[in-house]
């Protein structure tokens, strides 16, 4: 039905996965760190969901296996911001690289 | 040419340059926008792929929920902040080159793989083949899923209370 | 009583242990416990003297340490030797102790003196009836000790502390030495007893190259102490302490205890003709080289101190030349009258407060006891006729003509000579001519400094009659007697012999007469005609130079290149070692920065590391 290969599904993923890789170790804003995250969490379901479609046994159970994700990725997402305005209300910033209490 | 590759390069081309653009602007609510485009364009191809209710969700979820909640965060800490420096210079180029690396692996393992078949019948019905699954096989996984968000929930409002208690203990 | 003998050096040591714990309550009366142990001590010695000659020898020994076969062993031996030993010693000493409470008198340290010169003899009067070598060895090292701590007893002079130190360093390389031929020994014969190492060297199960060793590296612990060339230069130095110390120490005792171990371990040396030549010829060559550097000297008790050096050249020349009647002989008596003219100096020094002989002078007349006395030191020392010195140094003589080095024999005929005119020379311009003395008004000495040297003036006169060509040699036959180890064969020497002696003494004193009195000659004769010759003299033959520029800069070149490994390579190793630890524990602390994003990039991208590898290696790794 197709013609697009699920190769090019797997070399988006990867590129996305890249990117978020980098904006999650370089970035020094703990929101952009938290949504980079999510952005690799995004590439991780791009392939859950092609490989649902294509593959050896394809089958509902990865799509099934995206939305695990997202919701895990939503609840993460509330806690890491709950943590977040707790930690900006003792430290009054939100540089993840003064963020350093795990030297001491 | 056909359209089905014709709108996989265009969303694929949208969710790269999303990326891309939120590595390099400055202003923090610009790049959570940016990579709201991302997302949106994750969610066009997840329709390509037969997975329409995921697609949904994504967009209800990441470009609704998630940036809103980062958008808040961003509102309530520091919200005209911006990326100042690149950071520490070493470490990006250690990063990036890891990164390269990876990249490389992983694109030639990638070419090395070949799938068979496609699954044909994920376009019917898809919601209803969702739930049947969910209710039946994933209905543990799901149950516990629930019990997640409801500690996500309590946690994040403890998190986030707690010191005001703390505070007005201090006053 | 011989196996009570051990009690003898108790005593000063007792003395030693009392004073220094009440010394600063007793004050002066620090010196009365001083003489009266010493005193004891003499007594008993003199009785084990006689016990000696009464019973012959005997003694006491136990078990100290048994390592698997091997025994050490402490105790005491007396035989003909060491009795004599005991008894130069413990009289010397006695008389010493005597003398110094006077001498001392108005120096606050007066407990500190006299307990170390309790520690010193002590350790002398142990060390003369050490019945093996080992335990001669401890109070070998002792007496060294009690010699450092007399020498450097004026610490606050600086002089007095290098002699000090000097003194213990040159005598350390003789040690060395000794040390060396004692493990030598102890290899070869398995023991250090006396008795076995004579056993074993009259069986002849010692090599013969290797005794020679054996005997040439304790002789050269002889050389050390006795302060024979070239290990002489510290005994000169040594004058710097006070004056009883150098006639006691330096002059009767401990510089004396070089002779006496050749002595006792004369069968060793008698088996090896090669070691005996050696001993003969340094103590020859020492005899002659101390007596002309002894000629120019200013100092009276530089002097005597040369003078020492070369009448201890003379029992070393006749212990080579197979005379050990000869050498112990002339060791007794030359304990008598150097112990007396350091006494007699002292006397002068005590009186004029100085010890140059150019300011003296005249003291003849002022001093009507130190004078005679002095002069009789002098006239034994140079061997006039009927004087002690006369006999032993005849007996001497005699010894090395008949082992037939008669160039030895001329040598110490000159060194006779000279030792004639140095001593005159002191003689006369000490005593005689006009006074040249500043300031101070000369008085006699106290009692308790006149005594002793009376005592050892009639000692210096009488001392050699007890072995003589005329009235027997009582002392030789006596010496030599009951021990199975040492052959003795008395000399009836020549006539000639004795009237050469004679001669060349006259001829000394004379020579000395005419220059030093009655200024017949030019004093200044040496100076003038010959000034290299003097400068050479004078400076002691530039051997303190000579060491100065070998061995002190060899040793500081040495010291530089250490230093120079030190610094540039042992420390550039530490230096590196501890960069690198230190540079790993910086880099270390530096990635424990509390950057979470650090963490997770070095964990990714090892990550990514390993899983190149995995790739790479095509997932067989």
């Amino acid at each position: 039905m197709s013609a697009i290969p699920v190769n090019a599904y797997l070399l988006l993923a990867l590129v996305l996965f890249c990117i978020g890789l980098f904006g999650a170790l370089t970035k020094k804003n703990t929101v952009i760190v938290l949504i980079s995250i999510e952005l690799m969490l995004n590439a991780v379901n791009i392939n859950l969901v092609a490989f649902s479609k294509y593959g050896i046994n394809p089958g509902i159970t990865g799509q099934i296996f995206s939305l695990f994700t997202i919701t895990v990725a939503a609840a993460e997402a509330a806690v890491g911001l709950a943590i977040l305005i707790a930690l900006y209300r003792n430290r009054s910033t939100v540089q993840i690289d003064e963020m350093n209490t795990m030297k001491h | 040419m056909s359209g089905e590759l014709f709108a996989f390069l265009v969303l694929a081309l949208l969710a790269i340059l999303g990326g891309i653009l939120m590595l390099n602007l400055t202003k923090v609510i610009h790049m959570l926008l940016s990579l709201v485009l991302t997302f949106l364009a994750i969610a066009g191809l997840y329709v390509m792929l037969s997975a329409e209710f995921v697609a949904i969700a994504q967009v209800l979820i990441y470009s609704g929920a998630v940036t809103i909640i980062m958008i808040f965060g961003i509102m309530l800490t520091r919200h005209n902040d911006e990326q100042k420096t690149r950071g520490n210079l070493t470490r990006n180029i250690i990063v990036g080159a890891g990164i390269v690396l990876f990249f490389f692996t992983m694109y030639f393992s990638i070419n090395q793989v070949s799938f068979g078949d496609q699954a044909t019948s994920l376009h019917v019905e898809n919601t209803k083949q969702i739930g049947v699954e969910l209710y039946s096989k994933y209905v543990i996984p799901f149950e516990l899923m629930s019990v997640v968000l409801l500690v996500a929930l309590v946690g994040a409002i403890i998190l986030a209370k707690r010191d005001d208690e703390e505070e007005a203990e201090h006053k | 009583m011989l196996e009570n003998a051990w009690l003898i050096p108790l005593f000063p040591l007792l003395s030693f242990i009392l004073l220094i714990f009440f010394g600063k309550q007793w004050r002066e009366k620090c010196s009365y416990v001083g003489i009266g142990f010493t005193g004891i001590s003499f007594v008993l010695s003199v009785i084990v003297l006689f016990t000696q000659m009464a019973n012959g020898s005997g003694g006491a020994e136990a078990a100290w340490l048994t390592i698997g076969s091997i025994e050490f062993r402490f105790g005491v031996i007396v035989n003909p030797l060491n009795a004599l030993m005991l008894v130069i010693v413990s009289l010397v000493s006695f008389l010493v102790h005597i003398y110094s409470k006077g001498y001392m008198h108005d120096d606050t340290r007066m407990a500190t003196f006299y307990s170390y010169l309790g520690l010193f003899t002590f350790a002398m009067l142990a060390l003369v009836i050490s019945p093996n070598l080992l335990q001669l060895y401890i109070f070998w090292e002792l007496v060294g000790v009690g010699s450092f701590l007399l020498i450097g007893f004026y610490f606050y002079k600086e002089e007095a502390k290098a002699a000090a130190k000097r003194a213990f360093i040159m005598t350390r390389i003789g040690d060395i030495g000794l040390l060396i031929g004692m493990i030598l020994l102890f290899w070869q014969v398995g023991s250090l007893e006396f008795n076995e190492i004579f056993t074993a060297v009259r069986d002849g199960s010692v090599a013969e190259g290797l005794l020679t060793l054996i005997a040439i590296l304790i002789f050269i612990g002889a050389v050390g102490k006795s302060g024979q060339f070239p290990l002489h230069t510290w005994l000169p130095d040594a004058m710097e302490g006070p004056t009883p110390v150098s006639a006691l120490i330096h002059a009767a005792t401990m510089v004396a205890a070089g002779v006496y171990l050749v002595a006792t371990l004369f069968p060793v040396f008698e088996a090896s003709p090669a070691a005996m030549t050696v001993v003969a010829v340094t103590g020859g060559f020492t005899a002659i080289f101390a007596a002309t550097i002894g000629l120019v000297q200013k100092d009276i008790k530089r002097v005597l101190a040369y003078s020492t050096v070369s009448q201890l050249g003379y029992m070393m020349m006749a212990l080579g030349a197979a005379g050990y009647v000869a050498g112990v002989f002339h060791l007794m008596t030359h304990a008598f009258f150097k112990a007396l003219l350091f006494l007699a100096a002292g006397s002068v020094i005590h009186a004029v407060h100085t010890q140059n002989i150019e300011k003296m002078g005249g003291l003849w007349k002022k001093m009507h006891i130190t004078g005679p006395v002095f002069l009789i030191g002098a006239l034994a020392i140079s061997g006039v006729p009927l004087f002690s010195g006369f006999f032993s140094k005849d007996e001497i003589l005699l010894a090395t003509w008949y082992d037939g080095r008669y160039g030895l024999f001329i040598l110490g005929l000159i060194a006779a000579f000279f030792t004639a005119i140095y001593m005159f020379r002191l003689f006369f311009m000490v005593f005689a001519g006009e006074s040249r003395t500043t300031g101070t008004k000369v008085h006699e000495s106290p009692r308790s400094m006149t005594y002793p040297m009376i005592t050892l003036a009639i000692l210096a006169i009488f001392s050699g009659y007890i072995n003589t060509p005329w009235f027997g040699t009582f002392l030789g036959d006596w010496l030599v007697g009951d021990s199975e180890f040492l052959p003795f064969e008395h000399h009836e020497g020549p006539i000639w012999v004795m009237l050469a002696a004679s001669l060349v003494a006259f001829a000394g004193i004379g020579l000395a007469y005419l220059i030093y009195y009655k200024k017949a000659l030019q004093r200044d004769f040496l100076t003038s005609h010959m000034p290299n010759t003097y400068t050479l003299v004078f400076n002691k033959y530039f051997i303190d130079e000579f060491y100065q520029y070998t061995i002190e800069y060899g040793v500081r070149a040495v010291s530089y290149l250490g230093s120079f490994i030190e610094k540039y390579i042992v420390e550039v190793i530490v230096a590196a070692v501890t960069g690198v630890v230190k540079s790993v524990g910086s880099l270390g602390s530096r990635l424990q920065s509390g950057q979470v994003q650090t963490y997770g990039a070095v964990a990714f991208v090892g990550l990514a590391i390993l899983v190149f590898l995995v790739v790479w290696t095509g997932g067989y790794l």
